[in-house]
């Protein structure tokens, strides 16, 4: 027998968008044996956390991760909220619910079109991305921003959707909704698609179960999770929508089940519309809640998103913490790798929609004095070249 | 006189110089239609319509840096590139672009050809294990592997028309088509076309460079010159690969008002249309399916394809 030999995946691969690495242990193109390192995005936030005032802190939170923002925007709220002892008025629970639905198609958008592209299938990757500028556009339309849109602030939102918008809204959910059942077709009918997606990354119920995988991966292993049914927050205690699950526990049922929940969302998103209330949209609050503490989940994209805040009473919180679903994914996706070929790497890693930069903020990397005072250096330099540019040199 | 007209035949044209202008324009053609059916605009700013990109690409690749890896076997390493770009080439000389193919046609250059093809490949496989990264190791193996899979029913395919035909020079089957073998023999016709998606690494067979899975496959460690040269070997295939189904599956350069060289460049140029779609319209097979494919559908395909041939010659 061929000795096995190492195959080291990242922190720079064509197949992982982010910095993560992977010692892959093969036999021939066969992987026995898979060791992740975490830690080449690690930002400090949770301790940056400390530094920055209550309202400062929802903007933190916003860019734990890139496309799963409003989440993180609405856990750090409930949980503020909580320790206020508040609740947001009813419209804004429902703008939230809008919102967030909102994210959740788009990502879910963007995952499907990047099993496309980690299977060499280009050209369903450039349809769904084209699709989803669609849904890109209504983000833009309420909130001004495309990715990172502060829409979800402590006791409210900062955006209304006010009737004008409405009309787009809907003209928006149609056009994704014909198009996503497209999409979903395809999923079914593609031979290749099937071939490198069927049995590929299985992970049984039982194992789902025992490494506490969540979200989307944990449903299409046939589990029945997800915190907008377990534990309604904002408005979905008020609409209806399904709860999807397929028993096929592999990357196919990952996929659908993703193509599913988009549709769901559309639906979603026309029901909040329809039973909007009116009212108020945010509350007012003092600077800093009494003290005490509370730990909140909602249901990211990818899966059950939990945040902690203590208040001392003071201006800023006294501990956050934050607990990504990719994170509660990895040993899942370490035990769906093993056994499978080279070939069913990007797909598998894929399926359970990393993000690693949400994974990775855990402690503060303190930097001497003489390294900071370097940068800082550099920093000034910067800024002073780009204002002279700016304001074509010269004193005033 | 006659040496240097000889000499201008396989250097300028049709041979080096025109063929590869002629794989630039194929790359062009291949790259505008794929981002056509991606919904995407393709090259553009390069000249009209971007058409001179393929060209820039290449410019700009000879003049990047040359990096040869320290633990590389630096002869066959710098060597694969040459291999890579003089086979195909040499290998189109044979096609009969101009009516007539620049080197004098006998009867066996067909199986020279399709012997020159499958050196590719090995050049392909050395490329990789000699670069000794762990990436063009795996994509080596894998181009090997592939070969296995795409070689048997490509050649058997080819031989069903050699039969038709009786004979195995490119120049006399293309010449001995009334109907278009195409026509006539539809299945093996199938068989090539798709082999030909593998010969030329192309989705659903990329498998040897899949970028998501193995970086660049046995390309990896190649920069520079080296780079810009395997680039326009691919081109050259593609030349190669289409003006070969052009040539005995089309009826070569045959066809009304237009000279033989203008028929043969709008033929060649429909298969990589054709070739283009393909790419389009699938994702990436894994190595194991697609060599059990090839075994299990291909192979039996282009047998059926020879067997009808012979009945159909004993009984008309």
């Amino acid at each position: 027998m061929l000795p096995t030999y190492k195959l080291p995946i990242g922190p720079q691969h064509p197949a992982i968008k982010e910095a993560f690495h992977f010692t892959f242990e093969l036999d021939g193109e066969v992987i026995v044996d898979v060791k992740p390192r975490l830690g080449n995005v690690h930002r400090g936030i949770e301790k940056g956390m400390e530094f920055r005032s209550w309202n400062q802190g929802t903007f933190l939170v916003e860019r734990i991760c890139g496309i799963c923002n409003t989440p993180h925007t609405t856990c750090y709220a409930l949980t503020v909220e909580e320790i206020y002892g508040v609740e947001a008025p009813p419209r804004a629970q429902y703008i939230r619910t809008i919102i967030n639905e909102l994210n959740r198609i788009h990502s879910h958008m963007l995952w499907i079109g990047i099993l496309g592209m980690e299977l060499g299938f280009w050209s369903y990757f450039m349809y769904v991305w084209r699709d989803r500028e669609r849904v890109m556009d209504i983000i833009e339309m309420i909130t001004g921003n495309r990715v990172n849109t502060a829409t979800i602030i402590i006791g409210g939102v900062a955006y209304d959707i006010p009737p004008h918008m409405e009309g787009p809204i809907r003209r928006a959910m149609d056009y994704l909704e014909e198009r996503m059942k497209f999409y979903k077709q395809v999923l079914l009918n593609e031979p290749t698609i099937r071939a490198r997606t069927e049995n590929v990354g299985v992970l049984s119920k039982s194992k789902a179960r025992e490494l506490c995988a969540v979200g989307p991966v944990a449903r299409a292993s046939d589990l029945k999770t997800d915190v907008r049914f377990d534990e309604p927050y904002c408005s979905y205690g008020e609409v209806s929508f399904n709860l999807v699950t397929y028993p096929y526990c592999d990357v196919y049922a990952r996929a659908l089940v993703r193509a599913d929940e988009t549709l769901e969302s559309i639906e979603i998103v026309r029901q909040c519309l329809d039973k909007m209330p009116s009212g108020p949209i945010k509350l007012r609050l003092p600077r800093a809640p009494p003290p005490g503490e509370a730990v909140n989940r909602v249901e990211a994209p990818r899966g059950e998103l939990l945040h902690y805040c203590k208040s001392d009473g003071k201006e800023k919180p006294y501990r956050f913490k934050a607990r990504t679903p990719t994170l509660a994914n990895i040993p899942a996706l370490c035990e769906m790798l093993k056994g499978y070929y080279i070939a069913d790497i990007p797909a598998i890693v894929a399926s359970i929609d990393p993000c690693y930069c949400c994974t990775e903020r855990m402690t503060f990397v303190d930097v001497n004095t003489g390294k900071r005072w370097v940068w800082t250096y550099n920093e000034l330099r910067n800024y002073s070249l780009k204002w002279y540019k700016a304001n074509g040199g010269g004193r005033k | 006189m006659e040496a240097l007209i000889a000499l201008f035949k396989i250097l300028v044209f049709p041979g080096l110089i025109f063929l590869t202008f002629l794989g630039l324009v194929y790359e062009w053609i291949d790259r505008k239609a794929v981002a056509r059916f991606q919904n995407r605009i393709g090259p553009l700013y390069t000249g009209p319509r971007g058409f001179l990109q393929p060209l820039a690409d290449f410019i700009k690749l000879m003049a990047k840096e040359d990096i040869v890896p320290k633990w590389a076997d630096k002869l066959l390493f710098s060597a694969a590139p040459v291999f890579a770009v003089s086979i195909p080439t040499f290998a189109s000389l044979y096609l009969p672009m101009t009516g007539t193919p620049v080197l004098p046609p006998f009867e066996g250059d067909l199986v020279l050809v399709i012997c020159l093809a499958t050196f590719y490949t090995i050049t392909a496989f050395i490329a990789g294990l000699a670069s000794t990264n762990r990436f063009s190791t795996i994509g080596a193996v894998r181009a090997g592997l592939q070969l296995l899979g795409f070689e048997i029913p490509m050649f058997i395919s080819v031989a069903s028309v050699a039969i038709a035909a009786g004979s195995l020079s490119i120049t006399t089957i293309a010449n001995r088509q009334a109907i278009p073998y195409a026509i006539l023999q539809p299945l093996g016709f199938a068989v090539y076309l798709i082999a030909l998606q593998a010969e030329l690494e192309r989705v659903p067979f990329d498998i040897p460079e899949a970028e998501s899975e193995i970086v660049a496959g046995w390309l990896t460690e190649f920069t520079g010159k080296k780079l810009a040269f395997l680039r326009l070997s691919a081109d050259l295939r593609i030349v190669f690969g289409a003006g070969l189904a052009t040539a005995i599956f089309l009826g070569g350069g045959s066809g009304p008002v237009l000279p033989p060289i203008i028929w043969f460049i709008i033929k060649s140029a429909v298969i990589v249309l054709v070739s283009a779609m393909i790419r389009a319209l699938f994702a990436r097979l894994r190595i194991d399916q697609m060599v059990r494919g090839a075994w299990k559908y291909l192979l039996p395909l282009s047998l059926l394809q020879l067997l009808m041939t012979k009945i159909l010659l004993v009984v008309v």
